[in-house]
């Protein structure tokens, strides 16, 4: 390690490794300095990690995040535990904000177009000419932004009262419709809160709450908790009702695949059905009325005994839950199928006990017909200056929207944006912000908790930005006006100041203590009020099945993306290479379309085909997916960028081109699901970029299931776990069995075992995981951690074509059984697969170089530094988690200065060498150390967090010393569901143990279907 | 650093890559880590550590953490900001080498760090904590020599093992410390 080194030099240093080594061999004759602080900060000691708290702004849920800072970088982003919306966890596109703070495409500072052209401009300059030409429009300023705090929200409008102007909210991803709804059937403007956890029985009418709901962390973490078998057998069930089964429809229980629109009506149906039981419909009695069962099933085509069914069990199985569409359902009917849904809940009883109007998600709710408006005036040259923040409306709305045209018509355009993106590629002058980890700012997640975000590193020198809070004062001291504070950061403070309750003592210490902990919890922000009653309705709505624009084949489903949102994260290398938790394709975009659908016209995966409506078309190539039902195809958002940075522009394709400019009525919500698309094939043909071997178990028990029904008859119903006579490989990579007693995990390694020092191998810890199946979403939030934790690269779609993929993580998806027929049992199995840390490793006999081996605590280590790259390790690996790096990935494929995030304590691998999950050796070691420091005592169970686990929004790893029965995962691994993959097959005794998924239906004696 | 071209050479040189170009340099390379002694000297300052940590007559018998302060709580031990040398130095003039005391205030007044040379290096691929060797008892001569005995630290101490795995693992073997790989490999 380096000591006492500046983190400019560290950086220079470990950038100039790869030139060093082509040039120069990079020998040690070269003389390396070491280079001082002048004044040493105080908060820094070289070596050791610096942590802050945070708000994330990756998107509107606002997770308090834990940042985490070598010598003045950050490094790693984890969730704060004692933030009520992330409660320690991370979402995948929250760890890969990172990649865009160091976004190497950044604004490098102030542009100013001349001529057609940017030229980069001082701040002074910029500011002026801003100053100037709002002066100039005389009061016609309009500002569109994004979601925002409450003091930049605040500031905002002070700004345009100063100056004079107008402004709108935009964001793609919008909950306007169920607020709408809300407001329509309680008389609150809320969102409501889902209580998720405490629910029995969950209906979703198409919300994507776990991957791009209000609250993705939280409402996941809810869901774990409320599906996942407890001690005493129980499981609340889900069902997931919608025309494709996006990744929380994968998790349900059941699938209705139902008709796109179709919701309204089975909510309605259901909720008569309930009514005419006893429930009380209050003022919808009528609307009820006309909704019974036969036409309910008529208008859904969902079977009426289905939907008796349903009804009855969500009231006995209750307390039942029913969550509207989200925003890959908005249909033109969108608002009328979220009141539907409040009316099941309110008639089933459910408000007050899983659906309250209090303490919900404060997320932006922008509808999209502030937009429109925005757009007409802008069209009609009624803007003098425009103003983009935080969004952009020139790649999310439509093609059709006409939204380029009329931007490009307004005499001066500014845009905030920090990197280039489609809006600021029209803008004329650009005022780069800082990136939220280099901010100041608050959030209010929900009513009764403030957090306040810090800037966590000093701003990324190359890129000369300004936060745009500064900047907005800064123009409006220029025209004279006093906005009460001369930056954005005494703003904020002025604001909490204004705000502050004496109860909670002094302001100076209250502030330091929010910026502490990252979070202020005001009293009462989590009390349940009184169930709120229906109100009348008092404006039109309807609950009919939408129309859909064109006369193809298909209804088009465009949904927000699991890894990219709306397209805010498509230029994260993370993201594009993670493998999409529904299609495990990585990079480009894709056509979801039933295998029936797709042989009935010849189709087959891979085929390109154009995607034509009657807005416009693109070419995108099919994915063949029982997840969809026949008459649907489904493309995510985020593809298709034309200027966004290096790796997202020109890959893949932008759903927007094909939709209709349509508002949802009466929310104003962009409608998602508008048109219907005809789908023929070019006759060109591509490989799919995807890292998955086969979605099928092809008869392995890899990832089995146990049902329901058969827990606790562990003798009936548990087949063979593995715990037969137990071998030991020995010498050349055979097997000489070997008898053991017990068989318990922690009987390896064998007393007398050949390789490495295990002399004290039966005393000191044996470290070991579980992973409970049956709380794994399968959202991947682990690799991406796994990935910023342990340098892990990535390799490119053309490599990943060549299965060069380098996670240290996976998620295996398993179909077990997937109808698009008809409403039945849904079984899908997620498997999150990384090295098993064998006790009978495979890969350790073949290596001729002993770069892997067992340590004497269990682990499977890799020594980088040994490895001269046979890949004998990862032909001899049964479960394909090793990974070789074939070129120089870390090098050249990381420009400046994306390499800043690399983790300091992890040595950065480049070709030619092995790799694989270490369950975070670094971290063990970091404990160890610590408590080494601490006189000796010893490692506390839960010290040890791999990266991994911390980030689980599912709380479903679990890592710890097997040895000691008190550990957490002693307790985990000693339940009845435990089983190991592969493990009676070939012997391997891993160190991670699976807890089977449980299911409603019955499994075959396999563990599946 | 060498992280790169040590691993990439490693794995060059054994594969079948024919990079002859890079296994001459490494011949060299090896060669120099080999001995203990060669390593370049050229500080931008001669300054003298047993003037501050000697205990002869005259020295001022400085603990060696007293610059190096992070030793006994980080991975690494932690070079002295140039505000520490300007804190003493700026009433001590320096009795034997004004004038390079003098530099020492320069470096101060510009507000500029002093770029030392670095003496001590072990790989990147290897994790040396030294708080844990302080924490088990340890004193920096037994890694560094004799320091405070010698005036320019313009070479390595022939105590020094070099980046040589062999020199740690006798002493852990010695001290019953673990010789598994991966608690320094990782």
């Amino acid at each position: 390690m380096t000591d006492g080194i500046k983190r400019r030099d560290f950086l220079k240093v470990v950038g100039a490794g790869s030139a060093g080594a082509t040039l120069t061999g990079c020998s040690t004759e070269q003389v390396e300095r070491l280079i001082p602080y002048v004044v040493p900060p105080e908060d820094i000691t070289p070596g050791v990690a610096t942590w802050y708290t945070t708000v994330c702004d990756g998107c509107s849920a606002q997770c308090g995040m834990w940042v985490r800072t070598r010598e003045g970088r950050v490094v790693k982003l984890e969730g704060n535990p004692e933030h009520p919306v992330s409660g320690g966890a991370l979402c995948s596109r929250g760890h890969a904000s990172l990649q865009h703070l160091y976004n190497p495409d950044r604004y490098t500072g102030p542009m100013i177009r001349e001529d057609g052209e940017l030229r980069p401009a001082t701040w002074e300059e910029a500011e002026d000419l801003l100053a100037q030409e709002i002066q100039s429009a005389g009061g016609n300023v309009l500002f569109i932004g994004g979601h925002m705090g409450p003091s930049m929200n605040r500031l905002v409008s002070d700004f345009l009262g100063a100056v004079g102007g107008n402004r709108v909210q935009y964001e793609a991803i919008s909950d306007a419709p169920l607020r709408a709804a809300a407001q329509m059937a309680f008389g609150h403007d809320v969102l409501p809160r889902y209580d998720i956890e405490h629910a029995g029985f969950l209906m979703s009418f198409g919300d994507d709450f776990i991957e791009s709901g209000a609250s993705p962390v939280a409402y996941q973490r809810q869901y774990a908790r409320m599906a996942s078998a407890d001690d005493h057998g129980a499981k609340g069930k889900f069902v997931f009702v919608g025309p494709r089964l996006s990744l929380t429809g994968q998790n349900a229980d059941e699938w209705i695949p139902i008709r796109p629109g179709g919701e309204a009506a089975l909510a309605l149906g259901m909720a008569n059905v309930i009514a005419a039981g006893g429930g009380n419909a209050g003022p919808y009695a009528s609307v009820l009325a006309a909704y019974d069962v036969g036409t309910a099933a008529q208008m859904s085509g969902v079977s009426e005994s289905t939907i008796r069914d349903l009804a009855d069990r969500f009231v006995s199985e209750g307390p039942g839950l029913a969550l509207g569409p989200g925003v890959g359902g908005h249909h033109r009917n969108a608002t009328g199928a979220h009141l539907a849904a409040l009316i099941l809940n309110a008639v089933a009883g459910s408000v007050g006990r899983t659906v309250h109007l209090e303490g919900g998600p404060r997320s932006a709710s922008a509808p999209y017909a502030d937009m429109e408006a925005a757009i007409g005036a802008m069209a009609d040259e009624q803007v003098g200056v425009v103003m983009v923040h935080g969004t952009n409306p020139a790649y999310s709305l439509p093609t059709v929207s006409g939204f380029n045209d009329a931007f490009t018509s307004v005499g001066f355009k500014v845009s905030f944006s920090s990197a280039p993106d489609e809006t600021s590629a029209m803008a004329d002058l650009i005022l780069p912000d800082r990136h939220f980890l280099e901010s100041w700012g608050d959030s209010m997640p929900m009513d009764g908790v403030m957090a306040l975000r810090q800037p966590v590193m000093q701003a990324v020198p190359y890129f000369d930005s300004k936060q745009a809070g500064d900047v907005l004062l800064s123009v409006a001291a220029r025209n004279g006006a006093n906005l009460g504070a001369a930056t954005f950061y005494d703003f904020l403070r002025a604001q909490h100041q204004a705000s502050h309750e004496p109860a909670m003592g002094d302001f100076e210490s209250a502030w330091r203590r929010t910026l502490k902990t990252g979070v202020a919890m005001h009293a009462g922000a989590m009390e349940t009020g009184a169930a709120a009653a229906l109100r009348p309705l008092d404006s039109a709505i309807t609950f009919d099945a939408p129309s859909f624009d064109g006369d193809g084949d298909f209804v088009l489903l465009v949904h927000p993306s699991p890894r990219f949102g709306a397209g805010e994260l498509s230029n994260s290398p993370w993201m594009l290479e993670l493998p999409d938790p529904v299609s495990k394709i990585t990079w480009h975009s894709w056509l979801e379309m039933h295998p029936h659908a797709a042989e009935a016209r010849g189709i087959r995966e891979g085929d390109i085909v154009t995607v034509a409506s009657d807005q416009g078309s693109v070419d995108v190539p099919v994915w063949l997916y029982p997840g969809i039902r026949e008459d649907a195809v489904a493309l995510a958002m985020g593809g298709g960028h034309t200027d966004f940075g290096r790796w997202a522009t020109g890959n893949g394709v932008n759903a927007m081109d094909l939709l209709p400019a349509v508002t949802e009525q009466p929310s104003g919500a962009m409608v998602t699901v508008a048109t219907t698309v005809t789908v023929s094939p070019t006759g060109e043909r591509r490989r799919l970029a995807t890292p998955e071997g086969s979605d099928d178990q092809h008869d392995r028990p890899i990832a089995p299931a146990v049902a329901l029904a058969d827990l606790g008859h562990e003798d009936e119903s548990h087949e063979e776990g593995g715990h037969g006579e137990l071998q030991e490989l020995q010498g050349g990579g055979g097997f000489l069995p070997v008898p053991a007693e017990g068989g318990a995990p922690e009987a390896f390694p064998l007393e007398g075992a050949r390789y490495g020092e295990y002399a004290t191998a039966h005393e000191g810890p044996r470290w070991a995981m579980a992973i409970d199946l049956d709380k794994c979403t399968g959202c991947s939030a682990c690799v991406t951690a796994c990935q910023a934790e342990n340098n892990v690269p990535w390799v490119g779609e053309e490599q990943v074509l060549m299965g060069r993929e380098m996670h240290w993580m996976r998620i295996e998806r398993y179909y077990e059984h997937v109808d698009a027929t008809e409403a039945s049992h849904l079984d899908v199995r997620f498997l999150p697969m990384l090295c098993q840390h064998c006790g009978n490793a495979p890969c350790e006999p073949v290596c001729p170089v002993f770069a892997t081996y067992h340590t004497p605590e269990g682990v499977n280590a890799q020594v980088y530094n040994r490895c001269v790259g046979t890949r004998y390790c990862a032909n001899n690996c049964p479960y394909k988690v090793r990974v070789f790096n074939w070129y120089r990935y870390t090098d050249e494929n990381v420009p400046e200065p994306m390499n800043w995030q690399w983790n300091p304590d992890v040595t950065v691998r480049t070709n030619g060498v092995m790799e694989k999950c270490s369950f975070c050796m670094q971290r063990i070691r970091e404990a160890e150390n610590q408590a080494a420091l601490e006189e000796g005592r010893p490692v506390r169970d839960g010290e040890i967090v791999p990266a991994c686990e911390q980030s689980c929004p599912a709380e479903a790893i679990v890592f710890g010393n097997v040895r000691d029965p008190e550990s957490r995962v002693s307790q985990v691994v000693a339940n009845e569901r435990t089983y190991r993959v592969l493990d009676e097959l070939i012997n391997t005794q891993p160190a991670v143990n699976y807890l089977k998924k449980v299911t409603f239906h019955e499994v075959q004696s396999g563990g599946h279907e | 650093m060498k992280k790169h071209w040590l691993i990439g050479g490693l794995a060059g040189a054994l594969t079948l890559s024919g990079l002859a170009f890079v296994r001459a340099q490494d011949a060299q390379v090896a060669a120099n880590a080999d001995d203990p002694q060669a390593y370049p000297s050229g500080q931008p300052i001669a300054f003298p550590h047993n003037q501050h940590a000697g205990s002869e007559p005259g020295q001022n018998n400085m603990d060696c953490m007293f610059c190096h302060f992070s030793a006994e709580r980080s991975v690494d031990a932690g070079i002295p900001s140039v505000s520490l040398c300007a804190g003493c130095h700026q009433v001590i003039p320096g009795r034997n080498n004004p004038e390079e005391v003098q530099k020492v205030m320069q470096y101060w007044n510009d507000r500029e760090p002093i770029p030392w040379v670095r003496i001590y290096k072990i790989s990147d691929h290897a994790h040396f904590p030294h708080m844990r060797h302080i924490a088990a008892g340890f004193e920096c001569q037994e890694c560094h020599g004799e320091v405070q005995t010698v005036e320019v630290i313009n070479q390595r101490d022939p105590v020094w093992g070099g980046d040589n795995m062999g020199w740690c693992v006798d002493c852990h073997r010695r001290e019953e410390a673990s010789t598994d790989c991966s608690v320094c490999h990782y």
